[in-house]
């Protein structure tokens, strides 16, 4: 019953599980029990239990939002997959010294605040961005193209910002891949292009699915973006809590939290069952 | 009459500034087992994956049945190979490893090609493991997979990248003769790379010894091992003492020679011999495991005192110092007399262990 051992062995662990249990823990189960409570008419919460916050997820408005939030996810992580897989693939295969160049002009942009980079899109895409002046000025176009404010540009920049998450995620996965499996491949009579879907794509699923979690979560919650590039005309998970917060309906937001959170949990899912019994993993 | 199957040609390749293969000229026959045989480093795994496709080459020709494959990919060229490490599909369970090269080739509809794996996995003694996934093999099955994987398409030759490399050494041995038999029921042409004699000794119809590079020599088994052409050979190949000696005289294939302050005579008939002149100093390389020692005065024998003794098993590996040079002698329990460290012996051999080389400018990394 009592092993000292076993105490031993797991003390390190203390800390840790103290640390997650002050800021993750307790934190969400604020969240949670706050999405059962009620409020007055001034916006002050009331110890008063109800479901009415979330029945109230379930008026179509507000579906309308978990399903915009849905698409802007699953789009991103569409993407982001689509531009990263090639190049992460392309600079995996660099000789050692070029690699970690490349490596590091792709996380360059995070050390620049992602508020800047938002507002480099508009300057980009305004009706008196750089690329309406172009089209303009060459006769392209007559009148200025409306590239703002709609649900695409918020999934250009939500793309923009999440995209070395995926492409970090695959290049660990390529990088890991052994080249004399598709060497051998090739020695078998595969093109380059069977060796690609029969050997390199399922042996890099696990890098996949991780960037697209990695990308997923993230995209569901963001909503500096779909403000600043949506002009408010699409709203977002991330913009609806927002507003409920400053709207003092904060038992209505922890409620929408909750329901984000679970949709994470959906992804977080399907992926632990993707790389199951797979020597990589985000969890493992 | 051998039909040659394939031919390299003069093939050249280069690393950056490195000269990996130079001028490698080799014709392989069909149905023949070939070893390529060498010190890593010494270029054979590139012969083996320019032959393969895998590496291109920088000039030469390469002509398998009289048709250049030099600028073919490797999907391209009727030859397989069996890496080193397996290269097995880790997603992909046994049957479906065997049944790739048909499948992306498109040669078999899945009737005929269930019928054919079948046949490989028998062939490798693989039958009933078609469910298992890879990583649930052991060395030696892994290894059968890999060469079924190979066979399946039935290739004009399969190449062998030190497939036993692996393996501990009783499976090793096991695998040796497997092999061997695999090629004769198959009569598939072989080209198995390694740096273990033994291996090659064993298996081989026809040993390439390589070294930096270049063909050192080519030949049978019996060949590479009793007549080496020069001094790499008979220092990679068997177990030799290598000496400097100073010849007194030659006469047709007997020569008298001075080692350190003996005098012998031997017979050499070795074709690397007749290089050797009277007057110039030349290698001697006898076989450890031939040379016998006497305690009491023998005829034409060397003079020397025993200066360590090892007990290994079955092998007793006895040191004699003479003049300058040590030299090993190997004994399987069958001493002719009892010597202890310390004693004065006289040393003498068969007249085949030995072989008189010319003395090359190039003896670095030889234990001369």
């Amino acid at each position: 019953m009592f092993n000292l051992k076993k105490i031993k062995q797991n003390a390190p662990a203390v800390p840790i599980l103290v640390w997650t249990g002050i800021l993750v823990g307790i934190p969400l189960i604020y969240v949670v029990v706050l999405s059962f409570l009620s409020r007055d008419s001034l916006g002050n919460i009331v110890f008063e239990f109800t479901w009415e916050n979330y029945k109230r997820i379930f008026d179509p408005v507000y579906l309308k939002v978990f399903y915009n939030s849905f698409l802007l996810a699953v789009l991103t992580g569409l993407i982001t997959l689509l531009i990263g897989y090639p190049v992460a693939y392309f600079t995996a295969n660099l000789e050692a010294n070029r690699r970690s160049l490349a490596m590091g002009l792709i996380i360059l942009p995070f050390w620049i605040s992602s508020l800047l980079r938002v507002y480099g899109w508009i300057i980009l895409l305004g009706n008196n961005g750089l690329i309406n002046s172009l089209l303009l000025k060459f006769k392209i176009i007559d009148k200025p193209l409306t590239m703002m404010y709609n649900f695409g540009t918020v999934l250009v920049g939500t793309a923009y910002m999440l995209i070395p998450f995926m492409i970090v995620a695959l290049y660990n996965s390529i990088d890991k891949l052994d080249r004399s499996l598709l060497e051998a491949s090739y020695d078998l009579g595969a093109s380059k292009w069977k060796t690609f879907f029969k050997i390199t794509l399922p042996l890099t699923m696990p890098g996949i699915a991780g960037g697209f979690t990695l990308v997923f979560i993230p995209a569901l919650g963001l909503f500096f973006i779909s403000d600043l590039l949506g002009g408010g005309k699409n709203i977002f998970l991330g913009n609806l809590i927002n507003a409920q917060i400053k709207g003092r309906n904060r038992p209505l937001a922890a409620a929408f939290s909750v329901g984000m959170i679970i949709l994470v949990l959906l992804v977080l899912y399907i992926y632990t069952r993707i790389t199951k019994n797979k020597k990589e993993g985000l969890f493992l | 009459m051998t039909k040659v199957l394939l031919q390299l040609k003069k093939v050249n390749k280069y690393y950056g500034n490195a000269h990996i293969l130079k001028d490698i000229s080799l014709d392989i026959n069909d149905g023949e087992f070939i070893t390529l045989l060498g010190p890593s480093g010494c270029g054979k795994t590139t012969i083996l994956r320019c032959i393969a496709g895998l590496e291109n080459i920088d000039s030469g020709e390469i002509l398998l049945n009289g048709v250049s494959i030099k600028d073919l990919a490797p999907n391209k060229r009727n030859v397989n190979t069996v890496f080193q490490n397996y290269a097995l599909f880790p997603h992909l369970n046994v049957y479906d490893n065997v049944a790739y090269g048909p499948r992306v080739q498109k040669s078999l509809d899945e009737k005929e090609l269930r019928k054919r794996v079948a046949e490989v996995l028998e062939l490798v003694q693989m039958s009933g493991y078609e469910k298992r996934m890879t990583h649930q093999l052991s060395g030696g099955q892994r290894q059968r997979v890999a060469i079924a994987r190979a066979l399946i398409n039935e290739p004009d030759i399969l190449l062998l990248d030190e497939p036993l490399g692996a393996l501990d050494l009783k499976l090793r041995k096991y695998m040796q003769t497997e092999l061997k038999h695999l090629q004769k029921q198959t009569k598939t042409t072989f080209v198995y790379v390694t740096h273990d004699q033994e291996e090659a000794l064993n298996m081989s119809d026809r040993i390439v010894v390589i070294n930096k590079g270049e063909i050192q020599q080519l030949g049978d088994p019996r060949e590479i091992y009793n007549n080496p052409r020069n001094l790499f050979v008979a220092d990679f190949i068997g177990d030799r003492n290598i000496t400097r000696v100073e010849i007194l005289e030659k006469n047709n294939n007997h020569f008298k020679l001075k080692l350190g302050s003996n005098i012998i005579d031997i017979k050499c008939f070795a074709a690397a011999a007749e290089d050797c002149e009277a007057g110039e100093t030349a290698i001697l390389a006898v076989h450890m495991d031939k040379v016998r020692i006497y305690c009491t005065e023998t005829p034409n024998s060397l003079l020397g005192e025993v200066i360590s003794i090892h007990y290994a098993g079955s092998q007793v590996r006895t040191e004699v110092k003479i003049d300058a040079e040590i030299v090993t002698v190997i004994e399987y329990q069958n001493s002719n007399c009892d010597y202890n460290v310390g004693d004065k012996v006289y040393l003498s051999w068969e007249e085949s262990a030995a072989v008189l080389l010319p003395l090359e400018d190039d003896t670095e990394g030889s234990n001369v």
